[in-house]
């Protein structure tokens, strides 16, 4: 474990309350502080103004996708990784990491430590 | 003439004339047979002087008999014949024998006749020449009659020397006894020649037994007979001559010669054949054809038939190659046999031309034939009635080829108009050539809107490069071609085909255009899509429910009770698996908050006596569904272990209300639970996943607050979100 996940300020994009709150706790347990949102619009609000080193997004919030909030968040050239059940093809051709649904906590971690990692 | 009474008995030669006469006289049988007699009957005596004479005689020079005989008959003879016959009358006197005159007398009416009279020497017993006896006939009529036949024979002659035909006589052995010029120059022989010659040595080898034959025939039975032969020519060169012989008789019937009229025919002999060589072949080359001629005399309505058309007709060939419009007419088929009959009264009385396509039942075994039949009336130059030429053709078995191909045709043709598929066909330059109705129908075009237009024009823009290198494949590899491509319809409407295409070969085997079959796939394809979008949907679903499950245990297990938390964790996938019943019977639609709070409560109130359940219909999305009944299930779970439900008395009011504070605003969903008449309540240890659940899932999935109270009379939870939309 080459990279320190403690005290990384990390988005959660995340529909389905259950599961952002189970990420929210993995997450919390790496030491990670979270930020949490439930749609699109709060994705891109939190996206645009809040400090943060790395995002974890759902792809489909209510049936919208996420996309216009990690093009947001490239913009700003913070990491992120999607967390989908679609798998791979949801993302239609974007270079991105993918962690399929569901996932463990090393899984999160581990994603993670690639994202950031050199 | 012979001598009437050369036995006569002869008379005195003593006895004076008178006497004699009287003796003569006394022969009174002599004398009437002489007097009746329509002849000149005489006797003289030895000084020339006339003993008696018949009444005829009298008659003749136009006295008295007494007169008569005194009278010298010499007198009445013609000038030119005077000397003549005196001269051969005393030569024949002083020969003492007969001798017989010819010439012409005056007679007593003074008219010259023509007489011939024999006088016969007569002699006594003793052998003395007493006289002469004669008679005379009047032979003028004779002579007149002779002389016509003669002048005509001579006319007869000179026509006939000059004529084209030849004539020739021959005795009953066929030995040339007359032969004119003609004759001698078609026998290539000279008349001195020929006369010493037999017509049989003349004519050719092959010709001559029937020759012969006919020849005795002729002669035995009197039989004329016309025929065809050969001479043979000095120089060895055939004539074919046509011969028309009769026989000639004398008076009395009796046989003496035959004549034969001779023309030569060699000419025509050729050109007859030239024509029979090529009437054979004309004949052998329609019969090959199977064409069958035949004519029918207008006149008698029967005529020359090729062997072949009985054959067709199935009747027995007739001998002399002879059929009868009646033999025609009886084997036509009965329900043919009037219209024909009627074309071809037509023909014959009006002269309309017949093409006639008729059934017959055959002759011989009566099977049904089909026949084509034309033919025309053909008038004659020579004033005879005209008649009917025409050629027969068995069509049988093109009739049934043809009526296999109309039944085959029909049959394409009822699938081509009756399929729901598309049938179509355009030319190589795409323009449509043919369509079905399906097509139309499928279009909203006409079939006269369709055809003649470039299938481009039905395809949806920017399908039509598509169809272009579908039919370039065609053309390159042959072979079929599957592809769907958007049709577009008049009005408007985009469509899926499904097109399967192949090229349609000339008799040449080039391509000439291409037909096509289709069906409209767009529900099938749209159908398949959403079975894709199904199958991802559930994927999704699945995964996405395995991460709740996930975050339900993972929250769940945090506990330090494990019994109470396996507990617990079957107690919430029960309330996640009821809220997922409740939304596969709305078909995973939007439902309402009051089926989504009967089905999440019913396990903690079986009776449905403890919790109200209150408020209008609000529709809310499957996702909301679920979040709600899991929150219900932590609040009722709760009330149960520690609130109102976990007494007798303890009730729960669930209640919600749609709010709007003014027509600007939009309208708001107010929810509460309240616990009443449950044991007082007491601030948890910690905010556990049910009050997280609550406070935190609850209110990010409505967007709203969320307010738990453990207020001392019981639980409340009031939640002030916007009015959730349906989906």
């Amino acid at each position: 474990m080459s990279v320190s996940l403690a005290g990384l300020r990390v988005l959660v994009v995340e529909d389905e309350p259950i599961v952002a709150m189970t990420l929210e706790d993995l997450l919390a347990d790496l030491g990670c502080e979270v930020e949490v949102a439930g749609t699109l619009e709060q994705g891109l609000a939190a996206a645009a103004a809040c400090a943060l080193d790395a995002a974890v997004l759902d792809v489909n919030l209510n049936g919208r996708e996420s996309f216009p909030i990690a093009e947001a968040l490239d913009a700003r050239r913070i990491p992120h990784l999607f967390a989908t059940g679609y798998g791979a093809a949801a993302l239609r051709d974007r270079n991105a990491l993918v962690l399929e649904k569901p996932y463990r906590a090393a899984d999160i971690r581990a994603a993670l430590e690639t994202l950031l990692g050199p | 003439m012979e001598p009437v009474l050369s036995p006569a008995p002869p008379a005195p030669a003593a006895q004076p004339p008178a006497a004699r006469v009287r003796a003569w006289e006394g022969l009174s049988d002599f004398a009437q047979i002489a007097d009746f007699a329509p002849v000149a009957m005489w006797v003289t005596g030895p000084a020339r002087t006339r003993l008696y004479v018949n009444q005829f005689y009298a008659d003749f020079v136009g006295l008295r008999r007494e007169e008569a005989l005194a009278f010298d008959w010499r007198m009445l003879i013609h000038p030119d014949d005077r000397a003549r016959l005196q001269a051969e009358s005393e030569a024949g006197e002083a020969r003492l024998e007969r001798f017989v005159l010819e010439g012409r007398f005056c007679r007593g009416d003074g008219a010259w006749r023509w007489l011939q009279s024999t006088s016969q020497p007569i002699w006594d017993v003793t052998g003395t020449h007493i006289g002469f006896i004669g008679v005379a006939h009047d032979v003028t009529e004779a002579r007149e009659a002779a002389q016509a036949i003669a002048d005509k024979e001579a006319q007869l002659s000179a026509f006939i020397g000059q004529t084209t035909a030849g004539f020739a006589q021959v005795d009953l052995t066929g030995r040339f006894t007359l032969v004119n010029d003609r004759f001698c120059a078609i026998a290539g022989r000279s008349r001195e020649d020929l006369l010493g010659l037999t017509m049989q040595a003349i004519t050719h080898p092959q010709d001559l037994a029937g020759n012969v034959e006919k020849f005795e025939r002729a002669v035995r039975d009197g039989t004329s007979y016309t025929h065809e032969k050969r001479f043979v020519r000095p120089d060895g060169t055939t004539v074919w001559v046509n011969n028309s012989v009769a026989v000639i008789r004398r008076a009395d019937g009796t046989p003496y010669g035959v004549l034969a009229a001779c023309l030569d025919v060699s000419e025509r002999r050729a050109a007859d054949s030239a024509l029979r060589r090529s009437e054979e072949r004309l004949r052998l080359a329609t019969e090959g054809a199977g064409m069958a001629t035949w004519e029918i005399d207008l006149a008698t309505f029967d005529g020359p038939w090729s062997d072949n058309r009985f054959d067709l007709l199935g009747l027995p060939r007739d001998p002399n190659g002879r059929g009868t419009l009646a033999d025609w007419l009886a084997v036509i088929h009965p329900d043919d046999a009037a219209w024909v009959a009627a074309a071809m009264r037509r023909c014959f009385k009006e002269g309309t031309p017949v093409e006639l396509e008729y059934r017959i039942l055959r002759a011989d075994d009566g099977s049904e034939r089909w026949l084509h039949s034309h033919g025309r009336r053909v008038e004659r130059s020579d004033g005879r009635a005209p008649r009917f030429v025409g050629v027969s053709f068995d069509v049988t078995r093109r009739r049934a080829i043809e009526d296999e191909v109309r039944r085959s045709e029909w049959q394409f043709r009822t699938i081509f108009e009756q399929a729901n598929d598309f049938i179509f066909t355009t030319g190589l330059d795409k323009v449509v050539t043919s369509c079905n109705p399906a097509v139309c129908a499928a279009l909203g075009y006409t079939e006269e809107e369709a055809v003649g237009r470039p299938f481009s024009d039905f395809l949806a823009d920017g399908d039509v490069g598509q169809a272009d290198e579908m039919l370039r494949r065609k053309l390159k590899d042959g072979g079929t071609t599957r592809h769907t491509i958007r049709v577009r319809t008049s009005s408007g409407e985009v469509r899926l085909w499904e097109v399967s295409s192949r090229l349609n070969t000339g008799p040449d085997g080039q391509p000439v255009g291409l037909h096509a079959i289709a069906r409209d796939v767009t529900d099938a394809q749209r159908a398949q899509e959403m079975q894709q979008l199904l199958i991802n949907e559930l994927n999704h679903r699945v995964k996405n429910t395995l991460a709740i499950v996930q975050g339900i245990a993972v929250q769940t297990f945090k506990s330090d009770d494990p019994a109470a938390a396996r507990a617990a964790f079957a107690d919430r996938l029960r309330a996640l698996s009821d809220a997922h019943n409740l939304l596969t019977r709305e078909v995973w639609g939007a439902t309402t908050i009051d089926a989504v709070a009967a089905e999440a409560l019913a396990a903690h109130d079986p009776d449905r006596s403890r919790i109200t359940i209150d408020g209008p219909e609000v529709r809310i999305a499957p996702k909301t569904a679920i979040s709600l009944a899991l929150a219900l299930h932590e609040l009722a779970t709760n009330a149960l272990k520690h609130g109102a439900l976990g007494t007798p008395a303890g009730t729960v009011r669930l209640a919600w209300q749609i709010t709007s504070d003014a027509a600007d605003t939009a309208p708001r969903l107010q929810l509460s639970w309240i616990e009443r008449g449950g044991p007082p309540v007491a601030l948890p240890d910690r905010r556990g996943f049910g009050s997280r659940l609550i406070e935190r899932a609850l209110a990010a999935e409505l967007g709203g607050s969320v307010t738990l109270t453990f207020a001392p009379a019981g639980v409340e939870c009031r939640i002030d979100a916007p009015l959730p939309e349906p989906a």
